[in-house]
């Protein structure tokens, strides 16, 4: 086995790995950083971030307001140290990339622009056209490359962590190319992996999005934060489920139903707006016009396409071809291209689809995790800033934000920790390879990767949709325990070493298959509704509403070989925003008022 | 060891295998008239410096059949060649800005004609005023 | 023969569902058993909304799992799923089954590179050739984080935002002759990169980035056959950023003459 000795691992070359990269790199230059992932960086997820980055920039804007935007969007789940900190860095970051050259949208005097964006007060989101997190993650992968202490590993597939003394101590991995296995050492291991969203059916996501990360310290015994929070966006392409950015609405999309009446007005975001408004209509949380969705769906008010299913239509017909294709030409040429629709002449057909995990490896503010040694950063982190359902555009900040955390937290690490046991964790690698060859030389198996994977993200999306019942969730937790079953009985068609990607999907999928169980586990003990978990059920519908008593608290999924996972509970950390009711539209307007006329 | 054995393939009569590569050596090999055509006017020049018989023998020449054909032949290419060579315009010319966006690539092929068809105009005058 | 290159746009709307059945020509290289690629066909049933690239994913989880091929996000921006279609560079995830029915569709790895298995090519040539060019800003005139953004004004922004649109995908490596005849070449996307910096206001690296542009694996490796702008999935032109860099390097050329520190300053 190859062996390399590095001080910083860091897993995952998406926005918050190339951030935590570049963090280590500037901070101790003498810091020997393995960067290993998957893809080549510029692949990574973070590439298809559409609407832009939240960070206060107007003069009218400020911290306090930011601060309460995101804790009130994640229904009062969030940490609010964490959030403190995080929206009094978001600006330093979002300048810091703008001079390593991302090429944000401008004002007509030269300074960078910022639109509206889904529950925010304020203009807040830095944008660069509609293609932010593509431009965030090239400039980032660019600006990388100046720093020769970063050694990347790119295309190499990480199968579990190495943990000596109580601490993490690095990774092996599958170079792809090859099929052979490297042992990654390090004083400090930083995940970055990115969500899971592939666990479902219909999702804006890319191929790559399957939770490795979340996995491997999941069955490390670090516990998954929050995993029942799973955020649908309410404008996907049907069937492919590609993304429609919320900055559509930012910019002045309507949302209407086949009546082509814009149906947000009943459901508290009202009243109706002709320009878009902060927290109004179109332009409110993400949990909540997923939501509309869905009841203009049982009302028989969507439209209905034999192939298409439910839809209703994004509108941006009255914002002309011109300012279209200037602020949203991603959004232009993919309506054009994968629809036959042109958005200036016709409205989009939309509906909601999974976008986001706003729960994973649980870390503390400083990301690193129960584990000592192990970080995680970015969308396969619970650092507590979303809680039960992310604002837009708070995420790519988050990379840049808790990239550099991160990075210079690791560097404290590396630089008092002597080196590992070499010896032992040669061994502990070895192991790992023989479990992972094993999986690929087995034979006499009668299962395929493609029918476990297309029965779980059914299931999933049964069980763990925008509404919920114990019923079908029940449903979904047995049926993951049986894929479980199933998984071992696994047959492959491919037993070669070079570029086995037959191989590397099964690997995939035993990681999707904890991850989803985590997440059907953690949304059936948690009886109450807040944010993106919304219950139908309970006596007399009782989990249909908020209860602080019981469940203003963190979920933790654990794991248990061979078993279900074990959920317990935590503590949400608040310092000066108690939990009010959540309201959007007029009533959020006369909520602000009466919070600002208590405080004076 | 590794196992990896990348292959590759050759590159042998690449140019036969999409319409935009033949047309690309088309225009490439039409080059070849444009520098025939100017070995034969330079031929001219010698000869008229060689005294006046030279030069009536070089005009004789001109005008045989055969030199004919091959000015015909030379039209026709470098027509083509002309053609094909302001196409690459937008390609090859640093992009014209105007009020913040760039000029299309059809107005610089469109311009580069019209200049290209005023200058020829413009010297067919001259040699027309000149002859009379 | 390959028809032209043009960019296929749904006709008629919403796809319907009625199955159709079409074939789908595979260059298959296996390293470890075969001596040369060669070709197998399958038939996929499909539906009018299906792209290539999931006729291709049809093929790896119904007939054979080892059919081996990178993509990622489905939607043009990542840059993964690059393929020869019916000889033509595209990204597999924004072609369209229905536009190649009812005649066979032939797939192949992309062009000009050395083939690791099936559809997947060595890229760390191409990487290697970003790495080259200092893909970063070199800053004119430095700022600290507390004196904010640079303003950059309209004018400026248009100078480079184009060239910014790259996604990697290496369509314009396999569409480049030359690229193919000399491996070394830094080839078209890689030259656009090194333009956007040079052209950005913010960057002062043009004078370091000159040596790259005029030396053996430069520009003038190049013979404008042009394209690699005409298969750009993203408009970016790369080959006039190349070519727009021969006038530039020969301007830095004689401009040398002049002034010792050549004339990029």
């Amino acid at each position: 086995m190859e062996i390399y000795k590095a001080d910083v691992v860091i897993v995952g070359g998406g926005g918050a790995g190339l951030r935590a990269a570049i963090a280590v790199a500037e901070s101790d230059p003498s810091l020997k950083i393995a960067l290993v992932s998957k893809v080549y960086p510029m692949r990574s997820h973070t590439v298809a971030a559409e609407g832009g980055a939240a960070g206060v920039k107007r003069p009218d804007d400020s911290f306090d307001y930011h601060f309460h935007d995101t804790v009130g969007g994640g229904d009062w789940l969030c940490e609010q140290d964490v959030v403190e900190y995080f929206v009094k860095q978001a600006p330093v970051e979002l300048t810091q990339l703008e001079h390593w050259g991302c090429p944000w949208s401008r004002t007509a005097d030269g300074h960078v622009n910022v639109r509206p964006f889904g529950g925010m007060k304020i203009q807040r989101t830095w944008f660069a056209a509609d293609k932010s997190g593509f431009h965030i993650l090239h400039t980032l992968f660019q600006t990388s490359i100046k720093y020769p202490s970063i050694k990347r590993f790119d295309e190499y597939f990480v199968v579990d962590l190495l943990e000596d003394e109580g601490r993490c101590q690095g990774v092996v991995a599958i170079e792809m190319a090859t099929g052979e296995f490297t042992m990654i050492e390090g004083k400090s291991v930083i995940l970055a992996t990115g969500g899971a969203g592939r666990v479902f059916r219909e999702s804006t996501l890319g191929g790559i999005v399957t939770g490795d990360g979340m996995a491997l310290a999941f069955r490390h015994g670090v516990a998954l934060r929050d995993m029942e929070f799973v955020q649908y966006h309410p404008t996907c392409m049907p069937i492919t489920g590609l993304l429609f950015t919320e900055a559509c609405r930012g910019e002045g999309g309507y949302l209407v139903n086949k009546d082509g009446y814009r149906y947000l007005q009943d459901y508290g975001l009202g009243p109706l707006q002709d320009k878009p408004k902060n927290k109004y209509m179109e332009l409110g949380p993400r949990d909540r016009l997923s939501q509309a969705f869905w009841y203009e769906q049982q009302k028989g008010r969507t439209i209905e396409h034999p192939v298409m299913g439910s839809v209703v239509h994004l509108d941006l017909r009255h914002l002309g071809e011109a300012y279209l294709r200037e602020r949203l030409p991603l959004i232009y040429e993919m309506a054009e291209t994968f629809m036959g629709i042109d958005p200036a002449k016709e409205p989009i057909p939309v509906r909601a689809g999974v976008h986001y995990t706003m729960g994973g490896v649980r870390v503390a503010g400083n990301c690193e995790s129960s584990l000592p040694g192990l970080f995680a950063i970015g969308e396969c982190a619970s650092v507590g800033i979303h809680g039960a359902n992310r604002l837009g555009s708070n995420s790519l900040t988050e990379l840049l934000v808790f990239g550099k955390v991160a990075g210079d937290e690791a560097v404290k690490k590396a630089q008092s920790l002597p080196p590992g046991n070499s010896a032992t964790l040669l061994k502990q690698a070895q192991a790992a390879e023989q479990r992972v060859l094993a999986l690929k030389t087995k034979t006499g198996g009668t299962e395929r990767v493609a029918t476990i994977r297309k029965e779980m993200v059914k299931s999933m999306e049964d069980g763990c949709g925008i509404f919920r019942v114990a019923e079908t969730m029940q449903a979904n937790c047995d049926k993951l325990a049986e894929l479980r079953e199933r998984f071992k009985n696994i047959n492959l068609d491919d037993k070669t070493s070079v570029w086995n990607t037959d191989w590397l999907s099964a690997i995939e999928l035993d990681y999707q298959l904890d991850v989803a169980q985590a997440m059907a586990h953690s949304a059936i003990n948690r009886t109450e509704s807040r944010g993106a978990h919304q219950r139908l059920d309970g006596p007399d519908g009782a989990y249909k509403v908020r209860d602080d008593v019981n469940f203003l608290k963190h979920s933790d999924a654990f794991y248990v070989p061979g078993s279900a996972p074990r959920i317990t509970y935590g503590d949400v950390k608040i310092t000066k925003s108690p939990p009010e009711v959540r309201v959007y539209g007029a009533a959020g307007e006369k909520a602000d008022q009466e919070r600002k006329a208590s405080h004076v | 060891m590794s196992k990896r054995r990348p292959y590759v393939r050759p590159m042998g009569g690449w140019w036969k295998k999409n319409p935009f590569y033949v047309e690309y050596m088309v225009h490439e090999s039409t080059a070849l008239f444009v520098a025939a055509y100017a070995i034969t006017l330079l031929v001219g020049l010698v000869r008229l410096g060689q005294g006046e018989a030279a030069w009536n023998g070089w005009l004789e020449a001109m005008k045989s059949p055969l030199s004919i054909v091959a000015h015909l032949a030379f039209l026709v290419a470098i027509a083509y060649h002309a053609f094909t060579w302001f196409k690459l315009f937008p390609l090859t010319m640093p992009p014209i800005i105007v009020n913040g966006k760039k000029l299309e690539p059809e107005v610089v092929v469109g311009s580069g004609w019209t200049a290209a068809v005023l200058a020829a105009l413009a010297l067919l005058g001259i040699v027309w005023r000149i002859a009379a | 023969m390959a028809p032209p290159v043009k960019r296929q746009t749904r006709k008629g709307k919403h796809p319907m569902s009625e199955q159709k059945i079409i074939e789908i020509e595979v260059l298959r290289y296996k390293p470890e058993s075969d001596q040369a690629p060669h070709s197998e066909v399958y038939k996929v049933p499909f539906t009018d909304d299906m792209s290539v690239l999931q006729g291709v994913q049809y093929i790896k989880d119904n007939f054979d799992g080892s059919l081996t091929f990178r993509w990622s996000c489905r939607m043009a921006i990542c840059g993964s799923c690059g393929m020869m279609i019916n000889g033509i560079p595209k990204l597999s995830c924004e072609s369209f089954l229905r536009d190649y029915y009812p005649n066979r569709i032939t797939i192949e790895a992309l062009a000009n590179f050395p083939i690791e298995k099936d559809l997947v090519v060595d890229l760390s040539g191409f990487i290697e050739k970003l790495e080259a060019i200092q893909p970063y800003i070199i800053p004119k005139e430095p700022r600290t984080l507390e004196q904010g953004e640079y303003i950059q004004t309209p004018e400026q922004f248009s100078q480079y935002i184009q060239f910014t649109s790259c996604i990697n995908c290496t369509l314009c490596y396999a569409a480049c002759p030359q690229v193919g005849l000399n491996p070394d070449f830094i080839g078209p996307a890689a030259m656009a990169l090194l333009h956007r910096y040079n052209m950005d206001s913010r960057d002062g690296g043009q004078a370091q980035r000159m040596e790259l542009v005029a030396s053996e694996e430069g520009v003038y490796n190049c013979s404008a056959v042009g394209y690699c702008s005409e298969v750009c999935p993203k408009h970016v032109d790369p080959g006039n950023a190349v070519n727009v860099n021969k006038i530039n390097a020969a301007k830095d050329y004689f401009l040398r003459f002049l002034s010792p520190k050549g004339g990029a300053q």
